[in-house]
């Protein structure tokens, strides 16, 4: 055994690079980073842009890879990634010679322990030279799912469901280890009942409590999850009442969805946050 | 001391290594004839070599206390022991105020707390406060980080590293003043260098690692913190059996206090907090259960308190419960910036 070389770890770019700023530079490579978001906040956007920023080359803060979709909740959506990835091409014309959409590999994952029993087969798909780039990043979209329905709230099912935790998170980590991947997790989250002030035990993070849509949240899976992983982003959209206009009787309030990334916790980042909107090109962070 | 630096000849410091003899203290309590007929030699000559082995023994203890018990050191003695040795500071002056002054050297010190507290943040100051320069009252040594998360950043290590050095530099230029030559040289990268970072994926490697690290200190002499990151990650899944992960714990715990003694090294371990089911109702408790807890020397829990990251001493023999604020920044551990009153005692 040998003390191992420390180098600078590689990361994946967000495509934007005002987000890059709020992540030091984007995904890092080598752990596992979790994307905490409640339903229709655009974690599958951001993931579908990262499969096809990770094949530029690492001069644009890609890593020349192919990436692997694991996707538990159907259906994938494939005309999107056909709209991202035509407007990706016409932007990269130079640097992307074939189709983008060639390199994302998508499988389905039915639960929990499929996703263990077919992590042997992702290690030879990781491996092999098959794949026209090699494979250096993984997606699960989405891991609370895989674990919802089978598992009640007993203490005992509980910590079944916590080995299953720490089982699935410690093979995503060697593979991420052995073959320099950056992996990216989906959580949903559950509303939060319960104390936050004062000495809490429950906080995870830099936030004292994370909103979403006006409720409070906090991640699924709880606090053994929490261990598991090695970053955690949080998604969130708010709705702001942006301008009245009183129209006779009554007045029409103006709504803008505004949605948020902040940085839970990281070790290599400090607590910061940034604002994002979707387009039909993809997601781009908004310097305000 | 070892028999092999006393000023005998070679053949005779040959017959008593052959023979079994390789410590003074096993050298102290026996008689020149058991001597002569161990090695074979005349008796006059064993006598000698004693004669030799007690003034090596002599020269050893300048005071007048001498062991009782041969092989055994006086309460006295471990205590002048300990006073000479620094001990590693966190750098937020609360915290280390709390600690009574820092990170001891021969002592495990377990610190838990939930994710995103600082764990990591804490054991990369500490990696790099190990390599003090002793002209500014540190330890001048190396450090020993074991990985098992996944958590260790090199930019962030480097960030820190950064800020340390220019931290140094202006404390030793208040402190020699006058003298150029003790002016800090140390580049941060310097630094990267001097931290031995180990990265472990199974729990079979972690025990591998930690039966392996006897041979790797007695290689590096001057590594002076252990730092493990976090011991519990492997431990907490493979393990259906909890006897048979209480025996490997233990087994473990028992080499790094081991180390920690005989190469005079602090040992630092992170542990998770988890929920413990207790009556119904759930609280939070350092992972591993009570078995593990005697292990350490001493215990630090990391929690929230409002928007401030506290530390509370939960087990020491030496240290009284008392809890101090401390914040992370860029430059790494500092001081929280608050104004409450900072440190509570129990």
């Amino acid at each position: 055994m040998n003390p191992s070389n420390l180098l600078p770890t590689q990361n994946l770019t967000m495509g934007c690079p005002v987000l890059d700023r709020c992540l030091g530079g984007g995904i890092p490579c080598n752990s596992l980073t979790e994307l905490v978001a409640e339903s229709s906040c655009g974690k599958t956007q951001f993931c579908l842009q990262l499969t096809l920023f990770a094949q530029l080359p690492p001069s644009h803060g890609g890593l020349s890879a192919s990436s692997l979709y694991l996707h538990t909740e159907f259906p994938f959506p494939f005309r999107r990634l056909r709209h991202l990835s035509h407007s990706f091409r016409s932007s990269h014309a130079n640097l992307i010679l074939s189709n983008p959409r060639e390199d994302v590999y998508v499988h389905a994952v039915h639960d929990a322990h499929h996703l263990l029993d077919i992590m042997p087969k992702i290690e030879c798909f990781v491996a092999s030279r098959k794949t026209r780039l090699p494979v250096r990043l993984i997606v699960i979209d989405s891991i609370a799912a895989l674990f919802r329905s089978e598992f009640g709230n007993n203490p005992l099912d509980l910590k079944r469901r916590s080995f299953l935790f720490f089982e699935i998170s410690g093979m995503l980590k060697l593979l991420a280890r052995k073959y320099s991947l950056a992996v990216v997790v989906m959580n949903q989250v559950v509303d939060f009942m319960g104390e936050v002030e004062g000495i809490s035990g429950m906080r995870v993070g830099n936030l004292s409590s994370l909103r979403s849509s006006g409720r409070r949240v906090c991640p699924a899976l709880g606090l053994a999850w929490s261990r598991c992983v090695n970053s955690r982003l949080f998604l969130f959209r708010n709705e702001e009442i942006v301008g009245r206009e009183n129209d006779g009787l009554e007045d029409d309030l103006f709504r803008q969805t505004r949605r948020r990334l902040d940085v839970v916790f990281a070790p290599h980042l400090p607590p910061s946050s940034c604002e994002f909107v979707i387009t039909k090109q993809g997601v781009f962070g908004v310097d305000r | 001391m070892e028999v092999g630096r006393l000023p005998l000849s070679a053949s005779q410091r040959g017959k008593l290594i052959s023979a079994g003899y390789t410590t003074l203290a096993s050298l102290s309590s026996i008689s020149p004839s058991d001597l002569a007929r161990d090695l074979k030699v005349p008796e006059s000559e064993a006598f000698e070599m004693l004669k030799v082995a007690k003034l090596g023994c002599g020269l050893e203890q300048p005071d007048k206390h001498t062991a009782i018990v041969n092989g055994a050191q006086t309460a006295w003695d471990i205590l002048n022991e300990e006073k000479l040795l620094p001990r590693i500071t966190t750098s937020c002056a609360d915290l280390d105020k709390i600690l009574g002054g820092g990170i001891n050297c021969k002592e495990v010190t377990e610190i838990g707390g939930v994710p995103g507290i600082g764990k990591t943040q804490l054991g990369i100051q500490l990696a790099v406060n190990v390599q003090i320069p002793v002209d500014c009252g540190g330890l001048g040594g190396k450090a020993v980080y074991i990985d098992t998360e996944g958590s260790f950043m090199v930019e962030r290590t480097l960030q820190i590293a950064e800020a340390s050095v220019v931290n140094w530099s202006s404390y030793s230029e208040l402190l020699w003043k006058e003298s150029q030559a003790c002016r800090v040289e140390i580049q941060p990268t310097d630094i990267l260098e001097k931290i031995y970072y180990f990265r472990i994926c199974t729990s079979t490697e972690q025990i591998a690692l930690i039966n392996y690290l006897d041979q790797f200190i007695s290689e590096h002499k001057d590594v002076k913190i252990v730092i493990i990151d976090s011991v519990t990650f492997h431990f907490r899944q493979d393990f259906e059996d909890f006897a048979l992960r209480n025996r490997l714990l233990g087994g473990m715990a028992l080499k790094l206090m081991n180390l920690g003694k005989k190469y005079n090294l602090a040992v630092v371990i992170f542990n998770q907090v988890t929920t413990k089911c207790t009556e119904g109702s759930f609280q939070l408790s350092l992972a591993l259960g009570d078995s593990w807890s005697h292990c350490c020397t001493n215990r630090v829990i990391l929690y929230w308190n409002g928007d401030e990251r506290n530390a509370y001493i939960d087990k020491s023999p030496s240290l009284r419960s008392a809890s101090a604020s401390f914040s992370v920044t860029s430059g790494g551990i500092r001081n929280s910036a608050s104004k409450h009153k900072r440190i509570r005692v129990m």
